[in-house]
């Protein structure tokens, strides 16, 4: 890995573990091996959006050339959310692609993922299901969102009825996440859920 | 070949063009009547082919004359032409009005700030040939210069100078002596390394007059100059060299790349509308305005869509059209996935036969007893997957004609290598001379120029709105096709066609295509 690489991601590390975001808790870095090339990131949902009191692994690899080309990040917990995908984690926000300068740190991309959590774009999706429910279904969207922080990223809010649901599917022999992803896909309806998995 | 020989005469040609017309084709039965090429023609079109070198002095005239105007710097006034194209006038107009916007719109200067709105256009411009000239090369932090101060005024950078001698470059994170330090009208700085490598990346990228300043949300433009002052490996200075000149021909709107293989011609054309040029060194034709194959009478927006559709949809069709039926019962669309062919609706449970759609029960104990064919009884009933099958059939009926004449198109080649050899054999057996056959290479050529046209219309009609326009389009697009095949059909039998015969077929062939895009080849003309 490129010289200039390193020694950015080591000075990097240093300013988040330095910055005042860390010290409320709002975003945390770690170390995954000692090259330096792959990082675990972690960010707070932000307060009064579905995603408050979740906290949110995300996987950053970096590039050879980088800071001159964008880290690779994505979600590892999974999320609801119209940019990013509820499948694999991937992220469409600009700076991660065209709009990135060599000029931004690694604080900078968490915080602009945190504010996407608080802002999403649902006209520029990356999960078109979840950016239609927001769109359409809002009341249901933030349902869902919430539902998904509590399972995934430790939320405190739980649904006792899209549990019940879960586990009727669960009975059924379906996995809990695909049983959890068709029925938020489904709006929760349960019978068109059902007929998802089965037909 | 030329083949519009004969022009029609028009009477409605009021003869008000110049005398001096340089003329198209220079036929040899021009002196029949002297006609005005771009009103009997609608494919007339007039153009040049240039090499790089050609195009190169080209721009740089441009450049140059940018230059004595505003004084600016050859860097600068690319920028400046590119962003307004390569339109001198418009340049210096909005130079005039006022220089601080112009620069701010052709990302030369940041947005304008507060302190950049209260300054004067006047000053604008002594700042527009300062930074043009020198100011991006010097390290903004020295300040050696007041004006230069002025231009990067109440930017955050300027606060470090408590440090003047050395500080740290921010992508980087080393610290550099300040002269290392480069920085744009913007005033982010950042060390020569750090940029040299950050060009280098964008370049591999393809990136190269839009390389941007490498703070975030800055979109100030990174100049030719700067660029080429830094990077120093010929390989690289080449390829942004290419990329540049690249951009710089497709911002001109005057001037196409030919899209021929390897082809380093341009053409130019002051005339930017949908017809044919032709290369005149690998003698690739296409459509000046789109750069795809020539399309007439289609214009360029139906004929892109119509090729992605035919991309898209051709192996969804034929795999549908091929091995699907609709349920006679229920109209589901039924895929057969086995030999047999008594089928069974997965949806409605109805038992027919595969072959006959008929009720598999009246087929009784005699197998495939259904020779007969008959059209399904039910297709008054309008169910969504009988629409669907109709638009199917709709979409497939113009595929299947535009796909034939396309690959009639390709057999051209072996018709005139057959034609070749026939006229060898007249010619061996002495009965006339090569010269006395020429007529049938125009008349093959003159084919396959109708049939190229003929293949065009198909999109045209898909895309038509059912009415008497499509109505007149038909019957003209059936008067072609039906004069091509008379066409096909004599040439095949040349030995037995008397010439003129032949010759009086060529000419209605070429007079319906010539009416057909007369009236539906509407060339909207931009100059």
């Amino acid at each position: 890995m490129a010289n200039m690489a390193v020694s950015r991601i080591k000075r990097e590390f240093k300013e988040v573990m330095r910055s005042e975001e860390i010290v409320q808790c709002s975003i945390k870095i770690e170390l995954v091996n000692d090259s330096w090339t792959e990082l675990r990131g972690e960010i707070a949902g932000p307060p009064d959006t579905p995603y408050e009191g979740g906290k949110f692994v995300l996987e950053i690899k970096v590039p050879e050339t980088y800071p001159f080309n964008p880290p690779k990040v994505r979600f590892i917990t999974r999320i609801w959310h119209p940019n990013i995908s509820s499948v694999t984690g991937a992220i469409c926000l600009d700076i991660l692609k065209d709009n990135w300068a060599a000029a931004m740190t690694l604080r900078t991309v968490l915080l602009s993922l945190q504010a996407l959590l608080a802002a999403a774009e649902p006209d520029d999706p990356q999960d078109a299901v979840v950016a239609y429910q927001f769109k359409d279904k809002h009341d249901l969207f933030v349902l869902t969102a919430r539902h998904w922080t509590n399972a995934y990223a430790g939320g405190p809010t739980t649904f006792p009825d899209c549990d019940s649901k879960i586990q009727r599917l669960k009975d059924m022999g379906i996995d809990e996440h695909d049983a959890r992803a068709v029925l938020s896909k489904e709006n929760w309806n349960l019978e068109k859920a059902t007929e998802c998995l089965f037909s | 070949m030329d083949s519009d020989i004969e022009m029609e005469l028009e009477s409605d040609n009021d003869g008000e063009f110049d005398d001096d017309y340089d003329y198209y084709n220079t036929g040899e039965d021009c002196d029949v009547e002297r006609l005005d090429p771009k009103r009997a023609d609608p494919e007339y079109f007039e153009y040049e082919c240039l090499t790089v070198e050609d195009i190169e002095k080209l721009l740089n005239e441009l450049v140059e004359k940018l230059n004595t105007i505003l004084q600016i710097t050859p860097s600068l006034a690319k920028v400046l032409l590119l962003e307004h194209q390569w339109n001198n006038a418009a340049v210096v107009e909005k130079y005039r009005q006022d220089a601080n916007a112009l620069l701010v719109s052709a990302r030369i200067k940041p947005p304008t700030t507060a302190v950049d709105a209260a300054s004067t256009s006047a000053a604008a411009a002594a700042q527009l040939r300062l930074s043009s000239s020198s100011g991006y090369r010097t390290s903004t932090a020295s300040s050696s210069t007041s004006s230069l101060t002025t231009a990067a005024s109440g930017n955050p950078q300027q606060q470090q100078q408590s440090q003047p001698q050395r500080r740290m470059c921010p992508v980087c994170a080393s610290t550099q002596p300040n002269d290392k330090f480069y920085s744009l009208a913007c005033g982010h700085s950042f060390c020569k390394d750090c940029w040299t490598i950050y060009f280098e990346t964008q370049i591999f990228q393809g990136i190269s007059i839009q390389i941007g300043c490498m703070a975030q949300q800055c979109n100030v433009r990174v100049p030719e100059d700067l660029v080429l002052t830094l990077v120093t490996r010929p390989v690289m200075r080449d390829k942004y060299q290419q990329f540049a000149f690249k951009d710089y021909v497709k911002s001109h709107p005057q001037l196409r790349f030919c899209p021929g293989p390897n082809c380093q011609i341009i053409v130019q054309s002051s005339e930017i509308c949908a017809k044919r040029a032709i290369c005149k060194v690998c003698h690739t034709g296409f459509c000046f305005k789109c750069g795809m194959d020539y399309h007439a009478p289609t214009d360029c927006q139906i004929i892109r869509k119509w090729l992605t559709k035919c991309a898209d949809d051709s192996e969804t069709a034929n795999y549908i059209s091929a091995h699907t039926k609709d349920c006679p019962k229920c109209h589901i669309c039924i895929e057969k996935n086995g030999g047999c062919n008594h089928m069974q609706c997965f949806n409605c449970k109805h038992d027919f036969c595969w072959m006959c759609l008929g009720d598999w029960k009246t087929h009784g104990s005699e197998y495939y007893e259904c020779s007969r064919y008959k059209d399904n009884p039910n297709i008054a009933n309008e169910s969504v997957h009988v629409q669907a099958r109709e638009a199917l059939k709709k979409y497939l009926h113009y595929y299947e004609r535009w796909e034939n004449h396309s690959k009639s198109l390709k057999l051209e080649q072996q018709t005139i290598d057959r034609l070749r050899q026939r006229i060898n054999t007249k010619v061996m057996n002495g009965s006339g001379t090569w010269i006395d056959w020429q007529y049938l290479f125009n008349a093959a050529a003159l084919l396959a120029k109708c049939r190229y046209t003929l293949q065009y219309t198909y999109p045209y009609a898909y895309y038509m709105e059912p009415g008497s326009r499509k109505n007149l389009f038909e019957y003209q697009q059936a008067q072609l096709e039906a004069e091509i095949e008379n066409l096909s059909w004599k040439i095949e039998r040349a030995e037995t066609t008397d010439r003129a015969v032949l010759e009086n077929q060529m000419d209605i062939a070429e007079k319906r295509r010539t009416t057909l895009l007369k009236d539906f080849f509407p060339v909207i003309v931009k100059t």
